[in-house]
């Protein structure tokens, strides 16, 4: 009898807390929430990319439903970090902070990024379905959170994919992708490339910069077991592994475009798009790009797959952006500024956002069959989400500066100015210089990445 | 009736606004010159004893005399960079002052009036364009597959170069659009050098002599002179602060080919954030750019 009446009272409070949190629900509206922030204007920085085009379209929406007015600079990636930088230290008018992976060591250990519990704990701020659960694991991870607590909302969000010509592999005698790095290098590579007819077999993004260090160095190190520090910070680079995957490298130059090192993403993007090369290994967000027929000529050519698999697996690149809430904005634009992040990152904006050219983090939206078949790049990218590394580019502070060197020493390793063993060499001592002097090999600083 | 007493002069007032008018028309001029070169020299004369890093709040400002000069001077990429851009300039400036000369005298030339008009017009065009703008142009001048570079050099059999991906390419590429951007400076320049000499001096030495060499180097050089050294100053100044058009090209790269010292100041500045060290390359670039223009005037202008 007891037990049957501990039972019906519990059943009862889960009814109760159940009907609570529906109704509260039910209760909090955007609109309400914003009221007084009406008027307010909130400051962003955006980049000329599909993702911020899509949150272009459907800001005014937010606008209207809340009277907050968001207004956004568009600025070059490089230029990015430099400005909100500046902006922090000045204590500059941007109120949304954009947030790239490898920023958020850097932007949350000097505090110049609010915790989101500062606005989740105010329940007249919160959206009850914010549901941060609903966010693919890895990216809430990697792109918004740092040291166990959450700073941003993933916002912009890539996978590295390989794009390919099917067309192209057809007439090769080819089915389909290659499924592996090995495979990629020594049975489709000599088959796709044709330099007298200004034909390549690949072509892998190796500009000066970011785009080398990310872009290129990185993707080779980890499906070959490789990485770029140890577990206790100490370059790993001349591991058999890491080397391996930066002689790999060097060995599939000869089947890409001349001038490789070069090739920003416009280039490579391009050269899949004229139908200069067969195979780009590349972010999901370039998919809108290579399926325009204003500017691609792949058509019903264009095929997408994962990134191929090394002798560690399925490691592809993983990049993106969250977006977070400056510290140095006053209160009123910080919380006006949280509601956008909340509701341009919500389940419920998920398939606009989608429709609109935009990438969202959020794993409900993918498993619609309608948006599989629709977007072909869904299926890799969620494959890839599942199975990649959060920190495929360290986090820490430090990796604007080492980000730097590997963009001059794998250049020049790729140039064939030095050997891999040797450039290896010579980014290692140079980036445990950096790690040293940043106090992680003295126990000042956590080994956070 | 006593004498008119000498009347005592004024006792003199300190006076806070001088009714100079060379001092109201020179202050306008002195105080921007204050305040947008002079005062941000001090600042980085004085960052560049500070460790002063923006991307590290926490290490604060603290004092460390000579340490960033000390960083700087032994650091084998700052002397790279520092190279390169000497290189640079050296190879650079000669075809820039050479092709200039060609065209002022050209241009000095009494025939063809319109159409004289019209190339001192058609001059300031590359002038006027924006660094990064030229930059970008050059990216698609130079670049392979649909560059104009590459096309012309199709009708006389060359195969496609590679000239943004291999470094010497690279470099000359950055060059050629360099000797376009600034050439027709060092042509207006000399042409208003020309445009000094007395036209009866000039006549009598026509008849005196065929030879338009022993004419230039006896009569129009002299003049020239101070328009050669104003540019070997400018010019040299502004190669060693390139920056946008080199950034938008090749973005410093492949490698360290065209990482001038510029941009690698701008790395240290902001990428790195290193403020401090940045701003120690940067004072010792300026006492470069000093030493320089003291050189030029001490053997190039002498001989005016």
């Amino acid at each position: 009898m007891k037990n049957s009446i501990r039972q019906a009272a519990a059943a009862l409070l889960g009814a109760a807390a159940t009907f609570a949190a529906a109704s509260n629900a039910a209760a909090w509206t955007l609109k309400e929430a914003a009221a007084p922030y009406s008027g307010t204007t909130i400051s962003a920085i955006f980049l000329d990319r599909p993702g911020y085009k899509a949150a272009e379209t459907l800001i005014p929406q937010f606008e209207k439903e809340t009277g907050i007015k968001v207004k956004w600079e568009v600025l070059p990636y490089e230029n990015t970090r430099e400005r909100q930088v500046l902006n922090f230290v000045s204590g500059g008018d941007e109120d949304v902070a954009l947030v790239d992976v490898v920023w958020l060591g850097e932007f949350a250990s000097n505090k110049w990024i609010v915790p989101i519990k500062t606005f989740t704990d105010n329940p007249k701020l919160t959206d009850p379905n914010l549901n941060l659960k609903g966010f693919f694991p890895i990216l809430l991870n990697a792109f918004g959170t740092w040291n166990n607590t959450v700073y941003g909302l993933p916002f912009d969000n890539y996978s590295g994919l390989m794009f390919y010509n099917q067309c192209k592999l057809k007439e090769a005698g080819f089915n389909g992708p290659p499924k592996t790095w090995d495979e990629l290098l020594n049975v489709y590579a000599p088959k796709l490339t044709n330099a007298s007819k200004n034909q390549y077999a690949f072509a892998l993004q190796s500009r000066r910069g970011e785009t080398q260090s990310a872009d290129s160095f990185m993707r080779m190190l980890w499906p070959f077991g490789g990485s770029l520090v140890d577990a206790k910070f100490r370059s790993n680079l001349l591991s058999p592994q890491s080397q391996a995957g930066l002689e790999f490298r060097q060995k599939l130059m000869k089947y890409m475009p001349p001038g490789i090192v070069d090739y920003d993403h416009a280039e490579s993007v391009n050269a899949l798009a004229q139908g200069h090369v067969a195979m780009i290994t590349e972010w999901s967000a370039f998919y809108p790009t290579l399926t325009d027929p204003s500017k691609s000529k792949l058509g019903n050519c264009l095929g997408v797959a994962t990134e191929p698999s090394g002798p560690a697996g399925l490691k592809p690149a993983l990049g993106g952006f969250s977006l977070a809430v400056n510290a140095k904005a006053p209160k009123k634009k910080q919380e006006a500024a949280w509601l956008f992040i909340q509701w341009i990152t919500s389940e419920a904006m998920a398939r606009p956002y989608l429709e609109a050219g935009g990438v969202p983090a959020r794993m409900a939206v993918y498993q619609d069959p309608a948006v599989q078949k629709k977007f072909a790049f869904v299926k890799p990218m969620v494959t890839s989400w599942q199975g990649g590394v959060p920190d495929f580019r360290p986090r820490f502070p430090e990796w604007p500066a080492i980000s730097e060197i590997i963009g001059e020493w794998g250049t020049k390793i790729m140039l064939g100015q030095v050997s891999v063993h040797d450039g290896s060499v010579e980014i290692g001592k140079r980036m445990e210089t950096i790690l040293q002097k940043a106090g992680y090999y003295d126990g000042k600083k956590p080994l956070l990445k | 009736m006593s004498s008119p007493a000498v009347s005592a002069p004024p006792p003199r007032r300190l006076r806070l606004m001088p009714r100079s008018p060379a001092f109201w028309f020179l202050a306008p001029a002195v105080f921007a010159l204050a305040v947008i070169g002079i005062y941000p020299l001090l600042v980085a004369l004085y960052n560049s004893f500070h460790h002063y890093n923006l991307a590290d709040p926490e290490s604060g400002t603290p004092f460390i005399g000579f340490d960033n000069y000390v960083a700087t001077l032994t650091d084998p990429s700052f002397w790279g960079a520092l190279g390169r851009t000497l290189a640079f300039l050296a190879l650079t400036l000669p075809i820039e002052l050479g092709l200039g000369l060609f065209a002022a005298l050209l241009l000095h030339r009494q025939a063809l009036p319109r159409l004289r008009a019209v190339a001192r017009v058609s001059l300031v065009i590359p002038m006027a364009t924006t660094y990064a703008v030229v930059g970008l142009i050059g990216r698609l001048v130079f670049n392979r597959q649909f560059g104009i570079a590459n096309y012309l050099l199709g009708f006389l059999g060359v195969p496609p170069l590679d000239w943004l991906g291999n470094p010497t390419l690279a470099f000359v590429s950055v060059m050629i659009m360099d000797v376009w951007q600034w050439t027709p400076f060092c042509a207006l320049i000399l042409l208003a050098g020309l445009a000094m000499v007395p036209r009866e001096v000039e006549e009598a030495a026509r008849l005196e002599t065929p030879r338009w060499t022993m004419i230039f180097w006896h009569q129009q050089r002299p003049y020239l002179l101070p328009g050669i050294t104003a540019i070997l100053i400018l010019r040299s100044a502004d190669m060693l602060k390139m920056f946008d058009a080199v950034f938008t090209m090749t973005r410093g790269g492949p490698g360290t080919a065209t990482e001038f010292i510029s941009i690698y100041i701008q790395r240290i500045g902001f990428r790195i954030f290193d403020q401090g060290m940045a701003s120690a390359q940067a004072v010792l670039l300026l006492v470069l750019t000093i030493v320089l223009s003291r050189l030029y005037i001490r053997y190039v202008y002498r001989e005016a």
